[in-house]
């Protein structure tokens, strides 16, 4: 039960990062990115690559930090995939979506992401190969803290729960302490009357695409640390991204953080119920939920 | 002087057939069907193997003086293909023998939907799903179906030996939640709990969860001795790692679809050292090595696919029970196969002399016992055979085996499993 707990909250904590950049693009530039969890990958993978050569230019930085199986070098690497990934995101941006935006409707611009996630995926399985990655071999092993209730933890996870929540208090206070946070929340509620009050719009679409970028990188690199990567993790995680990101409330990042530890913990808990076949059906079954009592998602606003 | 009569009008019945072989050759055909997947890469040479069978058949003089004549059709692996090219042959072509296909899910629609209902012998070499047993055992089959490809029951008991001769008493499982993992996953959990062996928890394993943590803490929970696992490379490596993370023990039992480098050097092989796999072999008999001459002889190449010996064995036996059978129809063909692989028969090997051999003594009313690249084959009342099997272990080349069981061992198991 305790395990359930502790294992659905580390879960859960990932896929809140990787749901609010989704949840922010959404609000802001009113589409539903399909191709958000592929910049899940596209850290991760942007990470495998800097740790890599990092660790071949100075050994030091890639021994092991205490108990974790994370060196500085892949903690220099995380900070670089975050921002390339951020700028990726901006480029893709550049490249597909602003294009389209002005003149295709809604549905045009899903389908459009459907496209870019299939070329993203694809990109990243001819380069990597579709093989699975790990950053480090070694196996971390769990340490028991009770017997009984049983509760395992590995070190890493306390590790990826800290970045987790640390990335995730950064960006609240960013958006509730700065004047760019301001700015930002100002275009999601009224792009006009942003724009009326001096905001320049282009500005804050690039902001909002590097902030879910560089979030998203530092979710697939978690990802990558408990699991393993894998060109497939984006297709992979989508669903829960999406489910995450429905029960917190479209646009809600505080919704969205919520909607994460949600379906991780009902993922999680739901193998104590239900035959563990069963268990990739509980997104769904948590959007249903969700949808049924609180058609707007739990944080989420009527439009 | 009856006797001695008798045999002389015998002796002169066989010769005067031998002589007029290959006059009638010429004279008429005998058409069998083949739904095979040429159009994948692995599975042209199975068709290219019964090809080759038939063609030494018909050097041997064919079906009764008449010329086989096999017409090939391609399933592309997909039931819908396979079922129309299936009654194309039953219904335009009139052949009483259908072999193929390869795939369980395209073999069984052909079954149901075409050969049973068209009374048409169907025999595959590779299919090798439970579903055909149950499907059998409930009267559906008409006994006309039957395949030279062990079945997924033949691995799974085997697992089970492996286990048993471990000594493990407490094994949970993980399997691919798919047609094949839940076949798997369910057999070897009935076998291991005929055995005495507990089985605290048997878990599913879907691809592509964003964790898998909660299903390898649940089967840990109940400290299993061993763990049995019956999936694919990249799940089965991350479940692995997860498992020894937390502390779960390194003694493992893994079906052949681990049998990779991917998985090894994805959990490392440190963690692999009491891991064994099993996996089906073939027979090291006299005939099943001189199937790979006869291969090399005429392909220039080892016979290393999957199904080969058992494509040349479907088309071998299949031919011999059309020599065997008192008419061309389909259930009386099919009713010949035990005239054909019968234990207590006169031992017979294919290649020329043999099939000559078959001949005089299935027209003089014998029984052969047929040994073929699969060793000498014998169908249960389902239309199964059993397989020989190898137990494996990691090394630093890859795999090495560590143990052989013959098809003996491995049936005595199977049926003590039964008892």
């Amino acid at each position: 039960m305790i395990q359930a707990l502790f294992d659905g909250v580390l879960v859960g904590s990932i896929l809140s990062l990787g749901a609010i950049g989704l949840t922010l693009v959404m609000h802001i530039l009113r589409f539903a990115n399909f191709s958000h969890a592929e910049l899940l990958s596209v850290g991760a993978y942007c990470a495998l690559t800097f740790d890599a050569v990092l660790s071949g230019i100075a050994p030091p930085l890639a021994n092991l930090i205490g108990p974790f199986s994370m060196s500085a070098a892949l903690a220099l690497s995380t900070l670089a995939a975050a921002i390339l990934t951020g700028f990726t995101a901006v480029l893709i941006d550049r490249l597909v979506f602003r294009r389209l935006r002005d003149t295709a409707g809604p549905l045009t611009m899903v389908f459009a992401s459907f496209g870019v996630a299939l070329i993203m995926r694809n990109l990243i399985a001819l380069v990597f190969g579709l093989r699975t990655e790990r950053f480090t071999d070694a196996i971390s092993f769990a340490t028991m803290v009770s017997s009984d209730p049983l509760l395992l933890i590995k070190p890493d996870q306390v590790a990826i729960l800290l970045i987790a929540v640390a990335a995730m208090a950064a960006l609240h206070l960013l958006l509730t302490r700065t004047t760019l946070g301001f700015a930002l929340r100002a275009v999601a509620e009224n792009p006009t009357l942003a724009q009326v009050n001096g905001i320049a719009l282009p500005s804050m679409i690039r902001l909002t695409w590097i902030i879910g970028g560089g979030l998203a990188a530092i979710a697939g690199v978690l990802y990558g640390i408990d699991n393993q990567l894998s060109p497939v993790m984006g297709r992979d995680l989508v669903l829960s991204l999406f489910a995450a990101a429905i029960v917190g409330g479209l646009g809600s990042v505080t919704g969205a953080m919520l909607g994460g530890f949600i379906v991780g913990l009902a993922s999680s808990f739901a193998i104590l119920l239900l035959p563990a076949g069963y268990k990739p059906a509980i997104p769904f079954l948590v959007i249903l939920a969700t949808l049924y009592i609180r058609p707007n998602g739990l944080f989420g606003e009527a439009r | 002087m009856h006797s001695g009569l008798k045999t002389l009008i015998g002796a002169t019945v066989v010769t005067a057939g031998l002589w007029a072989i290959p006059a009638m050759a010429q004279d008429c055909t005998t058409k069998i069907g083949a739904v095979l997947p040429t159009s994948v890469d692995w599975g042209r040479p199975i068709a290219e193997t019964a090809a080759f069978a038939v063609d030494l058949f018909n050097v041997a003089g064919g079906v009764k003086g008449c010329k086989v004549e096999m017409i090939l059709r391609d399933t592309q692996t997909d039931p819908k293909v396979g079922v129309d090219a299936a009654k194309a042959l039953v219904d335009l072509e009139k052949v009483p023998v259908l072999l193929g296909a390869v795939s369980s899910g395209v073999s069984m629609p052909i079954l149901t939907s075409v050969t049973v209902p068209s009374k048409v012998m169907q025999m595959s070499c590779c299919s090798s799903s439970t579903a055909f047993t149950a499907v059998a055992s409930e009267g559906k089959t008409d006994g006309l179906w039957f395949r030279t490809f062990a079945t997924t029951r033949n691995q799974s008991a085997v697992a089970a030996l492996l286990i048993k001769e471990r000594g493990y008493k407490n094994v949970a499982i993980f399997y691919k939640n798919d047609d094949w993992g839940q076949d798997i996953g369910k057999l070897v959990k009935a076998d291991l709990e005929s055995m005495g062996v507990t089985v605290p928890a048997s878990i599913a394993i879907t691809d592509g969860q964003s964790s898998y943590r909660s299903e390898v803490t649940e089967a840990l929970k109940s400290q299993p001795e061993a763990i049995y696992m019956a999936l694919y490379p990249a799940e089965g490596a991350l479940v692995t790692r997860e498992w020894i993370s937390l502390g779960g023990t390194q003694k493992m039992v893994v079906a052949n679809s681990l049998k990779s480098d991917e998985y090894r050097d994805s959990v490392g092989l440190q963690y692999l050292g009491e891991t064994v796999g099993h996996d089906s072999a073939q027979p090291r008999t006299d005939s099943a090595r001189g199937f790979v001459e006869l291969y090399k002889e005429q392909f220039n190449a080892e016979p290393s696919g999957p199904g080969l010996p058992n494509s040349f064995d479907a088309a071998m036996i299949a031919m011999l029970a059309m020599e065997a059978a008192p008419d061309a129809s389909g259930p009386s063909i099919a009713a010949s196969v035990a005239k054909v692989t019968d234990p207590a028969g006169e031992p017979i090997f294919p290649n020329a002399e043999g099939l000559k051999k078959a001949k005089e003594l299935l027209g003089a009313g014998k029984t052969i016992s047929y040994q073929g690249g699969t060793g000498p084959v014998k169908f249960d009342t389902n239309g199964d055979v059993s397989a020989p099997a190898v137990a494996w272990k990691f090394d630093e080349s890859g795999t090495q085996e560590v143990q052989y069981f013959t098809l003996d061992e491995v049936d005595a198991f199977i049926s003590s499993l039964e008892n």
